[in-house]
């Protein structure tokens, strides 16, 4: 399926639905999803995870979510799923897929757009899969079910989509157990499964961080073949911004549940504009590695769910002011779709440090 | 009636099983049968020797008795005894009742000279119409009450689920059969109290008779696995791979079915089976409460006229029900805790 | 890393070691030692704190309802019901009783004792355990009345011979679960006897256990023996017992159908206190902690009874329950 500017995105409701799914936002042309000011809150309501939150991607767009644990990226991923964990809840904002609101959909509308319309793969992928079934019956129940292919077919398809994910010897892995599989193989079914009907978004919360490095490699050239063939928009979440910037087109800097910086690839590698993302790219040593001494940024983040006045970064920034605490911070335009949540970021001084290093 | 369920003779961990490599598994399920055999020996002989000396506890003689007062002379007697086989040693005279008995030979009764396996057979389908039916209603209450409490966790309904479940489980089996009695035989007049016809006369009918010493036997084991099933399934539920076979766009009512309870069933089969040898057992003492013609009957009237061979053969068939039931119910648990579900997936 | 306990029953909190001394103080625990307090006086002063006779007959006052004079109503002969059911009291806990005591004596003591016996006593204690329990409770009692004559006290034995498999069911899991643990290992090296061991550190440990399910094995034997004289067995009329009572009371049912409650709800609530006594201290059965030094290589051992695993005391990171 090709999906370009001029081809409209098909409407997840097509079977006749309408009335449960809500018109969004209008969506800017060929955006698959949109996040639009996300507050997410935990333990049943006592705290605010995730604040504010504002993203989009495109078709075709490989979009990288970076941060550390606890950042929010996860629950952003959750919430954007639907699948958010038990006690937590949207306090507001919007999830807008393919222009159409799905932050309160129902369950039955949620079955309809999960696999046909927006995939997920996980970190452990092992622990989403379910223990006692194959892992060719628990791709091929899929397809007989969303797809409706009969038994053969099915079981035909499954194999050839494990072929084309890079198993080797697709028969065999059909018939084993989550538990005979490596991560590597268990990522590969994972991502065999979420793309099986074809969906224009897959949602990838860190895929490769259990993963060693040639693996995560051969992972990450599986996801860009996919972009290549298929048009398929990924949500790529990882602390690991090596292979964020491998990957993404844009990337999305999320700090104690805020989006302090986002832009596209190249502008936040080359020019940083937020202490915060200058740190990250300083401790990766990104495209660097005559560093010689082990950075670490100083201090810890705030706990889930403070409530900080000003910016949530002021305690550990080398370059804060007291502008910095006074009121909270919105984004600012840097340059062409870069956006950062600094009072600082336009300043003389602050340009990229991390090249002169 | 079942108490603080008794452990299963002969257990094996069934959850040791579910980790091994597939490759091993044939091996180790052979061996595990293999050693069950050497206890199930054992065990048979010691269960029915005990059952066959009870005869041998009695002071009374039973030839004296089946010749009665008058006709009983020394003489009399001792040919009689010749005849019973029962001037042998005890262990002579087990063995060869237990002999006679696996070609389906129980004796004769004392006093009506009737064949014990036959006033066995003819009431055995009674009590066994309970049991099993009392297992289908454990399964059918007991499973759709621990589903619905876990799918509406926290909700009022799963909150009264567990109440019922504790207060069920406390009652006593044959109290539950007589307050079923009371409420739906006599206030209400839809069931009858006491009677029986059997499923060859009329299928409804039979039913009806049976339905309430049934319900009133499978309500404590509903109640267990209920409480199992609802613990299981919360805690299934709440697990990464039904997140996973959510985002895969599954019904949920699959999702539930094929993915849950099949991870979840587990420990609540395992309630069952082990109440299930009981059931023969309680199926007998329910019989009695509802007046229904089965062996329960039969071992009061024969216990009361100490007519021997009938209560032997009547505890035999109960303790072979409990042992083989006990083996089926082993096997079919390592068989399904060993197979990796490919089936139908 | 915790374990479930073998036989525990995922029933409510599991109480934190501080909080272990204050199971005395829970209301269930409370209510059901006030109700078998009850009972006990009832066994010991039986009829006489009844207020009316339990053999007394009055045709002109039969099923009535509960009044002023009879609390519980009359039976189907004018009977005051209440001082029945007090008068029953002895009759049914005595028997029951009775049943318990052998089946302590006769599973108990070969449960603690199989650990230490060797493989062979084990084999066959563990056979005969299993051979007993094929054989239903109650009519096995039946059939010893068959051989022995309506006798409700030898009916009894024959519930108490059914009884013994569960307690050394469970004395010798128990007893396993602490015999094997280190400390004892331990304390042997250290050069007690044997019996000295068992004595001193294992029977503390076990006891409990065998508290515990000495109270649910008493409401199983209270069950057996109204079940018992509900069949008439061992029961001379007149005399009032519980499963009598309730056995005429389905006689009549028809004119009296809330009859048979009253007898039903006096034996489900005294089985009921034991039971929640038996769950009450079923989670407090497993003591805390116990702190050891290994002799052989001066470590600091931590072992809880829970698992079977020892702790090294090092590592700092040990969460239990």
């Amino acid at each position: 399926m090709v999906i370009d500017n001029r081809n409209p995105l098909p409407d997840i409701t097509d079977s006749g639905a309408g009335a449960d799914v809500r018109p969004g936002p209008a969506p800017a042309e060929g955006e698959v999803l949109s996040i639009d000011d996300l507050h997410v809150s935990v333990h049943d309501g006592a705290a605010m995870a995730v604040r504010g939150i504002s993203l989009s991607v495109r078709a075709g767009e490989i979009v990288g979510l970076v941060g550390e644990s606890g950042s929010g990226k996860t629950l952003t991923c959750r919430a954007a799923l639907g699948v958010l964990p038990r006690g937590c809840a949207v306090a507001q904002g919007t999830v807008s897929f393919a222009g159409q609101d799905v932050t309160a959909l129902s369950r039955r509308d949620w079955e309809r757009v999960h696999g046909n319309h927006m995939g997920a793969v996980f970190q452990d992928p092992a622990s989403y899969l379910t223990p006692t079934i194959t892992v060719g019956h628990q791709l091929a129940e899929v397809l007989r079910v969303k797809l409706g292919l009969p038994r053969r077919a099915a079981h035909q398809r499954a194999i050839e989509l494990f072929q084309a994910v890079g198993l080797r010897q697709p028969e065999l892995v059909f018939d084993q157990i989550p538990a005979e599989l490596s991560g590597g193989m268990l990522q590969r079914v994972m991502i065999a499964i979420a793309i099986s009907c074809d969906p224009q978004l897959l949602v990838a919360d860190e895929p490769t961080t259990a993963l060693d490095v040639t693996i995560q490699a051969e992972v990450i050239e599986l996801l860009l073949q996919l972009r290549e063939q298929r048009g398929l928009a990924v949500l790529f979440v990882s602390h690991d911004l090596a292979v964020i910037t491998e990957l993404c087109d844009r990337i999305v800097v999320f700090y104690a549940g805020e989006v302090v910086e986002s832009g596209s690839a190249a502008e936040i590698i080359e020019r940083p504009r937020h202490p915060y993302t200058q740190a990250l790219l300083r401790v990766a040593s990104v495209g660097d590695f005559r560093r010689r001494e082990l950075e670490v940024i100083a201090g810890q983040p705030p706990h889930v769910g403070a409530d900080i006045v000003g910016c949530r970064f002021a305690e550990r920034c080398p370059i804060a002011i007291s502008a910095c605490r006074a009121d909270s911070i919105q984004p600012v335009p840097v340059s062409h779709q870069h956006h950062v949540r600094c009072v600082r970021a336009r300043d003389a001084d602050n340009v990229g440090e991390l090249v002169a290093r | 009636m079942t108490v603080a369920g008794p452990p299963r003779m002969g257990t094996v961990s069934a959850a040791g099983a579910a980790t091994a490599p597939r490759r091993r598994r044939g091996r180790v399920a052979a061996v595990r049968i293999g050693g069950g055999l050497a206890v199930l020996v054992p065990i048979v002989v010691l269960s029915t020797f005990i059952t066959y000396s009870l005869g041998a506890l009695s002071n009374s003689d039973p030839a004296a008795t089946i010749l009665g007062q008058d006709a009983a002379t020394p003489a009399a007697v001792a040919r009689l005894n010749r005849a019973l086989g029962l001037d042998h040693p005890l262990v002579v005279q087990y063995w060869n009742w237990l002999t006679q008995a696996v070609q389906g030979k129980l004796g004769r009764s004392y006093f009506t000279q009737i064949p014990v396996a036959q006033s066995i057979s003819q009431r055995l389908p009674v009590d066994l119409s309970i049991a099993i039916l009392a297992v289908i209603l454990a399964v059918v209450i007991g499973g759709t009450a621990g589903v619905v409490a876990a799918i509406r966790r926290g909700g009022w309904l799963d909150r009264g689920v567990t109440v019922v479940c504790s207060a069920v489980s406390t009652l006593p089996a044959f109290v539950v059969g007589i307050i079923l009695v009371v409420l739906f035989a006599v206030t209400v007049h839809l069931l009858p109290a006491n009677g029986y016809v059997g499923p060859t006369t009329s299928i409804p009918e039979w039913l009806k008779y049976i339905i309430l010493p049934s319900l009133a036997l499978s309500l404590a084991v509903s109640a267990d696995i209920a409480r199992q099933l609802r613990t299981s399934l919360v805690e299934v539920l709440d697990r990464n791979y039904i997140v996973g076979a959510r985002v895969r766009g599954l019904p949920y009512r699959r999702i539930l079915v094929r993915h849950a309870l099949r991870n979840a069933a587990g420990p609540a089969l395992t309630i069952l089976g082990n109440d299930f040898p009981q059931m023969l057992a309680g199926a007998v003492a329910a019989e009695v409460v509802f007046s229904l013609p089965g062996l329960g009957q039969l071992v009061l009237e024969s216990a009361e006229t100490r007519d021997i061979p009938v209560v032997q053969g009547v505890l035999l068939v109960i303790s072979s029900f409990v042992i083989v039931v006990n083996l089926v119910v082993n096997t079919t648990l390592n068989w399904l805790y060993r197979t990796s579900d490919g089936l139908g997936a | 890393m915790t374990g479930r306990r073998p036989g525990a029953r995922g029933s409510g909190a599991r109480p934190r070691p501080g909080r272990s001394r204050s199971v005395w103080g829970l209301p269930s625990v409370r209510i059901a030692l006030v109700i078998l307090a009850a009972i006990a006086i009832l066994t010991a002063f039986g009829s006489a704190l009844a207020p009316q006779n339990p053999l007394t007959i009055n045709a002109n006052a039969l099923f009535q309802g509960p009044s002023m004079h009879h609390l519980l109503g009359t039976d189907y002969l004018g009977r005051d019901v209440l001082s029945r059911l007090m008068a029953g009291t002895r009759l049914s806990v005595l028997t029951a009783l009775e049943a318990v005591g052998i089946g302590l004596a006769l599973g108990a003591v070969p449960g603690v004792a199989t650990v230490f016996l060797g493989r062979w006593f084990d084999f066959t204690a563990n056979r005969v355990a299993d051979a007993l329990m094929t054989l239903p409770y109650v009519f096995f009692a039946v059939a010893v009345t068959a051989a022995l004559g309506n006798d409700l006290g030898h009916a009894m034995m024959a519930v108490g011979i059914l009884l013994a498999p569960l307690f050394f069911r469970v004395t010798r899991a128990a007893t396993l679960e602490h015999a094997r643990s280190q400390y004892v290992e331990a304390a042997e090296l250290l050069g007690a006897s044997k019996v000295h061991v068992i004595r001193v550190h294992v029977l503390r440990k076990v006891l409990p256990n065998i508290a515990v399910t000495t109270a649910s094995m008493t409401a199983a034997a209270l069950l057996a023996v109204s079940f018992l004289t509900f069949l008439s067995i061992g029961v001379q009329p007149p005399a009032p017992t519980w499963g009598g009572m309730l056995s005429s009371d389905l006689d009549y049912l028809s004119l009296a159908p809330w009859a048979p409650f009253i007898p039903g709800a006096f034996i489900a609530i005294t089985v009921g206190a034991l039971n929640a006594l038996a769950d009450a201290f079923r989670d407090r059965s497993s003591a805390g902690a116990l702190v050891l030094v290994d002799p052989v290589t001066q470590r600091v051992l931590r072992t809880d009874p829970r698992n079977l695993e020892p702790v090294d005391g090092d590592r700092q990171s040990q969460s239990v329950a």
